[in-house]
């Protein structure tokens, strides 16, 4: 008996350690070809292991476009929209827990829209309603059509749920408003949804390619996954060698695997409390 | 007392009117009006908008490309439920067994689903290569002829396929995980030493008890296949001959890039009912909310 549970271990453990190595492969690959000769990639005696490394590619890389412009662009844009959605949820997500008032399904119906529609669906009115007031290709296009986020108010919403009614009925009786029960009582106790929120939105946002493709066209307001993009497009490619592309593309991924190494535990916990009723 | 009831009920309102403007302004306004706009025709030929009634879905109906891109969402969307499903599933069931490193197994499997897609793409075409890349390269060592897996037609959407499953199968075993680590362990128990054997113990009694995360797996795996654009616009354009337009990419380069607003509206309908459907049946079935965010 003790035999077999050995056995199944250690084909837990192999199963584990090539699913882990193939899911590494195409990192190690960007990584792999970022230190390398362009004539190596494409040589015919390409090893696994490079044989000396190129450091020099990223310099280069990094000098081909105005990426520190792009990655500017890019921090600034999504801290802006993360900014935001805390605000809007933290307090839409205080009234419906901690405020009474009539007619919360509605409320709730509408939050349920907001989760269900992407904004594939709706770009072309949001795009037409952001030219209309001149917005297209600034800061305020890429901000202002994710300033809320049904996700953040349902995160906190849950988080709030934990926090005792008592510790806010205590505080009102002492008379305290409610605007600084939310900020010195509710938010101190909901960190970890706040630092969950923070770092799924943010990487997400960072990753998202679709609207800041439509709502910017130019070089100036480009963001990330946008200038990556035009790498390989016909008509806007730059030329970049394959081994310079994949040095771009480390230091682009750069930023989101740091957060998420530094934040582990706060993706875990973010995706079980949206997949495990709550 | 009666001013004080008063104030709370208007503080509620207040809080929640920044969140409740915001999807009024960038959610249901843009729902209703790309609605109206599905029935008119606007484009480069057509400066102005004029009402053509429901002659834009009959376009759609006829236009062979909003056919295939609509027939390669739905590959794409089966696909994913054939392998990253199940393949999430057996890798949550790997980490349940609270192996050793089970960690740091869970950090790299979970790992690719923050990169952003783009450099995905980009990563994937280079192994990709026909004549170079590292998958043919290995194909040739079986001595297996190299594939063209951007250029077919053949091969194009199952290259597109791999680059979703890889990106996705870490966040379907998070989803997994978080039901299997709330089963307790004594049921699992108790049922092994009924004599029932591992996979019956997994398919009669595990699988059951999450059946809440499997239902919502299902769903966001449907939801994120109808949404595929970022891999099919860096690797391959929707092609060759449309064999990887997705019905988002039609609706990109429809709506944006040929300018042609009113199909690409009506596209949008499409795809909304679609996706609404697929979240009635998550909210009948699972009673809970489909998230499309994170």
């Amino acid at each position: 008996m003790m035999q077999r549970g050995r056995v199944r271990r250690m084909a837990g453990h192999l199963i584990l350690m090539v699913a882990c190595g193939l899911c590494l492969i195409p990192l190690y690959w960007m990584l792999r070809s970022a230190v390398s000769t362009n004539g190596e990639i494409f040589g015919p005696s390409l090893q696994f292991l490079p044989p000396r490394l190129e450091w020099s590619n990223f310099a280069q890389a990094w000098r081909a476009e105005p990426f520190a412009l792009f990655f500017f662009n890019s921090f600034a844009s999504n801290a802006a929209i993360v900014a935001c959605q805390l605000v809007t949820s933290a307090l839409a997500a205080y009234s419906l827990v901690f405020v009474q008032y009539r007619f919360k399904q509605v409320v709730f119906f509408v939050m349920l829209i907001g989760m269900m529609v992407p904004m594939q669906a709706t770009f072309i009115p949001i795009y037409n309603m952001l030219s209309v007031v001149h917005l297209i290709n600034t800061y305020g296009a890429l901000v202002l059509p994710f300033v809320g986020s049904a996700f953040g108010v349902f995160l906190l919403r849950q988080a709030f749920t934990a926090i005792p009614q008592e510790m806010v009925r205590a505080a009102r009786v002492d008379g305290a408003n409610e605007f600084y029960i939310l900020w010195k009582i509710v938010l101190p106790n909901a960190k970890p949804a706040l630092t969950t929120l923070l770092l799924l939105n943010f990487v997400y946002h960072y990753n998202a390619l679709f609207w800041p493709l439509i709502a910017t066209n130019s070089t100036s307001m480009r963001v990330i996954p946008v200038a990556l993009s035009y790498f390989l497009s016909q008509d806007a490619g730059q030329g970049l060698q394959w081994n310079l592309m994949m040095a771009a593309d480390v230091f682009s991924v750069l930023p989101v695997i740091v957060l998420f190494l530094l934040g582990q535990r706060y993706f875990v916990q973010g995706v079980a409390s949206v997949s495990n009723k709550g | 007392m009666v001013i004080a009831r008063w104030r709370e009920k208007s503080l509620g309102w207040l809080m929640i009117a920044p969140y409740l403007v915001f999807v009024a302004v960038f959610v249901i306004g843009p729902l209703v009006y790309v609605a109206v706009l599905s029935t008119y025709r606007w484009n480069l030929l057509s400066p102005r908008p004029v009402r053509v009634g429901f002659q834009n879905y009959v376009y759609l109906w006829n236009s062979s490309v909003f056919r295939e891109s609509v027939t390669n969402s739905l590959l794409l969307a089966i696909g994913m439920f054939v392998f990253s499903l199940p393949l999430g599933f057996f890798f949550a069931v790997l980490l349940n067994m609270k192996l050793r490193g089970t960690v740091i197994y869970r950090s790299i499997l979970f790992s690719s689903y923050v990169v952003p897609l783009t450099a995905s793409g980009l990563v994937f075409t280079l192994l990709l290569n026909t004549h170079d890349g590292l998958v043919n390269r290995v194909l040739e060592q079986f001595g297996r002829q190299p594939i063209d897996w951007l250029g077919s037609s053949h091969y194009a959407l199952w290259s597109v396929l791999m680059v979703s499953v890889w990106q996705y199968v870490g966040y379907y075993m998070l989803i997994f995980l978080a039901g299997l680590q709330n089963v307790p362990e004594a049921l699992m128990d108790s049922c092994r030493v009924d004599g029932g054997s591992r996979w019956r113990t997994l398919w009669h009694v595990t699988l059951p008890s999450i059946s809440p995360n499997v239902f919502f797996a299902i769903v966001v795996c449907l939801i994120q296949s109808f949404q595929t654009f970022d891999q099919v616009y860096v690797m391959t354009d929707g092609g060759p001959d449309n064999a990887t337009s997705t019905l988002t990419y039609y609706l990109f380069s429809k709506g944006f890039q040929m300018a042609d607003v009113g199909p690409a509206a009506a596209a949008s309908v499409v795809l909304l009912v679609i996706l609404a459907l697929l979240s009635l049946l998550q909210m009948a079935i699972g009673r809970r909310w489909v998230v499309d965010e994170p």
